[in-house]
Formats: C-alpha cells, sequence, structure tokens
C-alpha cells in the first residue's frame, strides 16, 4: 500500500454564486450538463466544478485562466442573479494518490473515506486536521485533491507526511 | 463531540459548525419600552429539553439553519434551512 | 471513608448506613471522634415550615444558611437540594480563589469573597486546606501585557495585591513554565496576586454542611422542588416531591438551574446554561506551585494538594443540562497546557467530568431581590462561583434576613438588565473563569 503527495501546479479558481434561473447557463458556459449536487463535483471544459453550498461553486482549473472562466461565467450570468469572482490566490491544491491514499488522509480528516459513501466525485468543505479544506475525489487509485489556504499549505503537508511516514511510505 | 446533520452537507461534527443559540429572537419594533429592549438583547430562552436553535456549518458550506436539540440528551431531532421550518416559522 | 479530592464524588449514600455522610436520629455519637467523624450532618424529614427555605444545596445554598444562622440567628432554616450534597458544581469546579476583577464592584465583591476565605476554616472549625499559593495570569500578546498592567492598576486602586512578573520573576516563580520565544504564544509576563489560590471543594462542602447542621438548619437531600406557593405576589412555601414547606422567605440559589427554577416561581432571569468541562491528570509530585491561567492559549491549571494537575478552560458553546460536554473541547484544552508545560506531555489523564453553568450577560452575578415578594435569587456566578463561596452565602443571607440588598451586591441586581449599568467582567475577568 503505498501512496504519494504532490503539489498541483497554480490553480485557476473562480467562486461563484447563482440564483435557480441562471445554474443552466453558467453550466453551459462551463461546459456541464448541470451543476453539480451537494458534496459533489462535475467535469467541464478542461476544468472541474466543486459544489460549495447551496449556491456556491468554485471551478478549478489547471490549464485555464481564471480572467477566461470568470469572462464566460459573467457572460451567462445575468446582472443581479449571481457573481464570478477570480479567487485564484485563496488557496493552493496538492494531490493525494495511490492505494494507501486513503488510509493517509484518514489520519487527518474525520469524513468517512469508505468507497460506500466517498468516491469519484466526491467533494466535500472540512477539517484537516485543524485547517479548512475541501476534499473531492477525482479517480477511484484512489486520488484526492486537496485545496488549501496557503498559510496552512505548510501546516497540512506536515501532517500528510507524517500520515505517509506512518504507513511507511513517502 | 455532537454529530449535527447539516441540511445540505448531511451529518458532519461539531468541531465544523459554531453555535448560533436561541433561534426566537425577534427584534422588537424602535418604538417599544425599554423593558422590551432589555429582552431583546438580555433574555434567551434556556429550556431543559428541545431547544429550537441557530447553528452555522462555518466550515462548510457556511450556511446558517435550524437546528431542534435537547439540551437535557443532546440528541437533535431536526434540522432545517432557514425559512423552511415545516411548522410554518424560524 | 474516601472521598475523590476533585471532580464530582461518588454518590453518598442518602440515608443512614455505614457509607452514609447523615444520619437519621438527631444523635450523631461521632462528632467529636476526630477530624473524620461517620457524620457531618443529619439527614432530617421536611418539617412543615421554615422561616427561611433555600434552594439548592450547592456550596452557595449551604453559605447561605450557614451565614443566616451564623450572623443572622436564623437558625430555621432549610436547604433544599434535589440531589445529594457535593453532587453539582461544588464537586465539579478547579476551586480557583482570586479577586483581581477589573471593575470596581466586582472588585469590592469578591475581595469580600477573599477576606472571608483567609477566616473561613477558623469560623466552620474545619481544616478546608486553603492555599494562598498565588495565582498568575500569563500575558502572550503585547495587547494584553498593556491590559495585564491595567488591571494591576485597577486592583492596586481598589486595595487588592496585584504585581506584575517579568520573565526573570517567572522563571523563579514557576520554574516548569515553557518560557521559551520559540512557540506560537511566547508568554511575555504575568499579572500576580500571591493571596489568590485555592482550597480543597469537597472539604468546604463537608465544613459548610457540619457547621450549618450544628446551628440547628435542616440540610434536606432528595428533595426537588416543583414549584412555588404564593399569595398574590408573595412567596408562602415551596412544593416539592417530599410535600409542600411552607416558608416566610425563600431563597434560590440553583446555578444552572436558576432559569427553570424562577420560571417556576413566575419571574425570568438572563441566565445561559452550558456545560464547563475539566478534568484531572494522575497523582504526581508537587511541580506546580501556583495557579496559572492563560487566555491566549486558553487554559487554567494548578495542582490539587493531594497532586493531581486539575485543568479547565473554555466552556461548550451549546446550552445544556446534560453535565457533559464534547471531546474536542477537553482535546483542545490538553493542547493548551502543552503549549505551558512541555514538561507534562506523559503525564496520564485520570478523568473528565463537566458541570452547568449560568452565565449572565455581563459575566458578572445576580444577587438580590426579585419580582416576587419575599423571594431572593442569587445566581449568574458562570464559571467562577467556588471563589465567591463564602461572600456570595453572607450577602444573600444578609439581603434575605433585611430584605435589602448590601452594599457590595446592590449593583449585582436583576433590573440592571433593563436599567442598563451592566458590570461587564467578559474581557476583564480574563479566561473563563
Amino acid at each position: 500500500m503505498t501512496a504519494e503527495l504532490n503539489p498541483l501546479p497554480r490553480l485557476a479558481q473562480v467562486s461563484f454564486r447563482i440564483t435557480g434561473q441562471s445554474a443552466a447557463a453558467a453550466a453551459a458556459a462551463l461546459g456541464l450538463g448541470a451543476l453539480p449536487g451537494a458534496n459533489r463535483f462535475e467535469r467541464g471544459d478542461r476544468l472541474a466544478v466543486l459544489w460549495i453550498g447551496p449556491d456556491e461553486l468554485l471551478a478549478v482549473s489547471s490549464v485555464r485562466d481564471a480572467a477566461g472562466i470568470e469572462a464566460a461565467l459573467r457572460g451567462a450570468i445575468p446582472p443581479g442573479e449571481g457573481v464570478a469572482v477570480d479567487v485564484s490566490a485563496n488557496r493552493v491544491g496538492f494531490e493525494l494518490t495511490g492505494a494507501g491514499a486513503r488510509e493517509v488522509l484518514t489520519t487527518c480528516c474525520a469524513i468517512d473515506l469508505h468507497p460506500r459513501v466517498f468516491g469519484p466525485g466526491s467533494c466535500v468543505s472540512t477539517l484537516v486536521a485543524r485547517a479548512p479544506a475541501i476534499i473531492f475525489q477525482t479517480d477511484e487509485r484512489p486520488a484526492y485533491r486537496l485545496l488549501v489556504r496557503p498559510s496552512f499549505a505548510p501546516y497540512v503537508t506536515q501532517w500528510l507526511v507524517d500520515g505517509l511516514a506512518g504507513a511507511g511510505q513517502r | 463531540m455532537l454529530l449535527i446533520r447539516c441540511p445540505w452537507c448531511g451529518e458532519r461534527e461539531e468541531r465544523e459548525f459554531h453555535y448560533g443559540g436561541d433561534a426566537a429572537v425577534k427584534t422588537p419594533p424602535v418604538e417599544a419600552d425599554d423593558r422590551t429592549w432589555a429582552h431583546f438583547l438580555y433574555w434567551r430562552h434556556n429550556p431543559a429539553g428541545p431547544f429550537t436553535e441557530r447553528w452555522v456549518h462555518n466550515l462548510g458550506c457556511r450556511r446558517w439553519f435550524i437546528a431542534v436539540r435537547d439540551t437535557t440528551t443532546h440528541q437533535i431531532s431536526a434540522t432545517w434551512p432557514f425559512g423552511a421550518n415545516p411548522e410554518g416559522s424560524g | 471513608m474516601a472521598i475523590a479530592p476533585t471532580g464530582p464524588g461518588r454518590p453518598v449514600a442518602l440515608t443512614s448506613g455505614s457509607l452514609s455522610l447523615a444520619s437519621d436520629g438527631p444523635v450523631h455519637p461521632n462528632e467529636h471522634a476526630g477530624h473524620n467523624p461517620d457524620f457531618l450532618w443529619r439527614n432530617p424529614e421536611p418539617r412543615a415550615a421554615y422561616d427561611v427555605v433555600i434552594v439548592g444545596g450547592g456550596l452557595h445554598g449551604l453559605s447561605t444558611a450557614y451565614h443566616l444562622a451564623a450572623r443572622h440567628g436564623i437558625t430555621n432554616v432549610a436547604v433544599v437540594e434535589r440531589a445529594w450534597l457535593g453532587n453539582g458544581n461544588a464537586v465539579r469546579n478547579t476551586t480557583v480563589i482570586r479577586s483581581n476583577y477589573l471593575r470596581d464592584e466586582s472588585a469590592a465583591l469578591y475581595e469580600h469573597c477573599l477576606t472571608l476565605w483567609e477566616t473561613f476554616a477558623e469560623a466552620l472549625d474545619y481544616d478546608i486546606l486553603f492555599s494562598q499559593r498565588g495565582i498568575l495570569q500569563l500575558e502572550h500578546h503585547r495587547s494584553e501585557v498593556r491590559d495585564g498592567h491595567r488591571r494591576i492598576a485597577s486592583n492596586l486602586l481598589n486595595g487588592i495585591d496585584a504585581e506584575w512578573l517579568d520573565l526573570d520573576d517567572l522563571a523563579r516563580f514557576c520554574p516548569i513554565l515553557n518560557l521559551s520565544p520559540d512557540v506560537r504564544y511566547p508568554v511575555r509576563g504575568a499579572a500576580l496576586q500571591r493571596r489568590g489560590g485555592i482550597a480543597r471543594h469537597d472539604a468546604v462542602v463537608f465544613a459548610l454542611a457540619r457547621a450549618a447542621n450544628r446551628l440547628g438548619v435542616d440540610l434536606i437531600q432528595n428533595c426537588e422542588v416543583t414549584g412555588f406557593e404564593k399569595v398574590g405576589d408573595r412567596v408562602t412555601g415551596v412544593i416539592t416531591t417530599r410535600g409542600r414547606i411552607g416558608a416566610g422567605r425563600v431563597g434560590i440559589v440553583g446555578a444552572g438551574r436558576t432559569p427553570l427554577l424562577a420560571a417556576m416561581a413566575g419571574f425570568e432571569v438572563p441566565i445561559q446554561s452550558s456545560p464547563l468541562q475539566a478534568l484531572v491528570s494522575e497523582i504526581v509530585e508537587p511541580v506546580l506551585p501556583c495557579v496559572i491561567m492563560s487566555s491566549a492559549v486558553h487554559v487554567y491549571i494548578s495542582q490539587a494538594h493531594k497532586g493531581e494537575l486539575v485543568m479547565g478552560a473554555g466552556r461548550d458553546p451549546y446550552t445544556s443540562y446534560a453535565q457533559r460536554g464534547s471531546f474536542h473541547v477537553l482535546e483542545d484544552q490538553m493542547a493548551a497546557v502543552l503549549e505551558l508545560f512541555p514538561i507534562f506531555s506523559r503525564i496520564h489523564l485520570l478523568r473528565t467530568w463537566a458541570g452547568i453553568v449560568d452565565v449572565s450577560p455581563d459575566a458578572s452575578p445576580i444577587i438580590g431581590t426579585t419580582p416576587i415578594r419575599e423571594l431572593f435569587v442569587n445566581c449568574g456566578w458562570g464559571t467562577g462561583g467556588f471563589k465567591a463561596t463564602p461572600g456570595a452565602g453572607w450577602l444573600l443571607a444578609h439581603t434575605i434576613a433585611t430584605g435589602t440588598p448590601h452594599a457590595l451586591n446592590a449593583p449585582f441586581s436583576l433590573e440592571r438588565f433593563e436599567t442598563g449599568a451592566l458590570i461587564d467582567e467578559h474581557g476583564a475577568a480574563a479566561v473563563a473563569h
């Protein structure tokens, strides 16, 4: 059972909040059939859209630029029915992958990560140790992506590295 | 550690939440007398038994909601979003 | 008779028997047999009526009854307690005693209490292990340092002993305290009240109950008040699970349950009840020579006479009557202790518990009259009632005996939440205590 922890390159992150009427237009603008439901994320056009709250989502991309995503959303959301804001500086990303990844994450996260309830497509805002984090699972290896505040990143990686060491991994 | 069912995110640990207290506090009209204003400021329900209260899922979806929790057992019998009280208020 | 020195003790049998602290009969032959007689108080049946009935057999209730008898000669008094003496906050507190409060009204009140502590063992003729070992309020931020100096100045103006300890002083005063600059919240200094300290809380229960009993007070356990009898706006008695008891005057001293009792009597108190957790370690050699409080890392700690480290922290946030709290609060509390004392990292946790604290909107108590005639109340001590045991009882007894608040407790009226004359000790009282 091995696992790997790697930092992700700088991510474009655009937070958007919408009312019900503009949801379909926002989804279409990002290349999604529909916006994700609670505790889920959906893939779109070279990006992922994460469910953050009942009217709040986060578009994340490692290849597209934030200004383009922001412009696409602003074009789709009529004034007064929502907002889209570039928050790329708000969080940095990590990827935790491998057969042991779940075990490592459970050392510092209270969310039930068992495949029965948490699998590819799952996304939660929660705590990693004491730091707020967004965790989403991208495939079944498993692979998890974590988004945390830059100032908390050393703290979170220390916890994860400690979890890796505990399982005899790197 | 309480397990609290956020109406949007489902059951999460208490650490993700912040307590907001009595959900039945109503702002009085400006012309209300001192006694009414004092009660608005300082008096809160403090029952031994079911208590309708506010919580916010501040480390999750960051939304406020209502919970009914028994203050003698800590059992939470229901949670719902603001404005969605099955009994019509709150 | 082994009684746990800290934390909620084992339930003591309420009826006669070898384990009982109370006797059914009028004779208690072992009373003079030594320091720990079998019986410290009678276990009487309630009489039909008393001059004064005190609702609540906690430390403040017992102290009120004792002072009614000892200071005012009112001995036809009953204390009615829903469970047993020494079951609630009386034995769930962390026994910290100090008087270094900020506001003039509070300084006068708590200094009155501390002065009484200094002669309490003699007055009660019972060793309560009152130890003036000093209490340190650690200051970690620049703003805390300024606030500490401000509080010291305020204390000195009010005639209360207070002094500043810099890091060199601290290293001598409490050698095991971590004074390294290489921590998240380095200690910058501390305010010290040398006259502050601790006492053994269950000894105080025994001492007060014994003294009140000797003066003729009936201590009635297992007797829950379920209602109040009134004629017009005047209280005339209490309805209990052991029948009606008539009363000339009634004092409600119910701590966290005061709002429930007040509602039965027909008035309201602005009190929120919530759990406050504490814990003790296993017994260790004497290592901690004083009481330490820190707001920044949020904990207070002392070492009991027997050797346990006694720790407490902030309240659980939610309203509760359940006498238990959440584990993560204890975890945070222990993490805070290790910030200050890395040397404690391998000490085992022995026991945890919670008490229900009655917190008022300004973190100051309510002692005085109520909208009901002949009905008086003492509540709202929140997380810091133990230190007020002698004075709170002294003042409520005065108020009940004379029908009028003493100058010391007049500012602590129920009306202040309508007049706006609050005594805000939220920040000034330092860590929730």
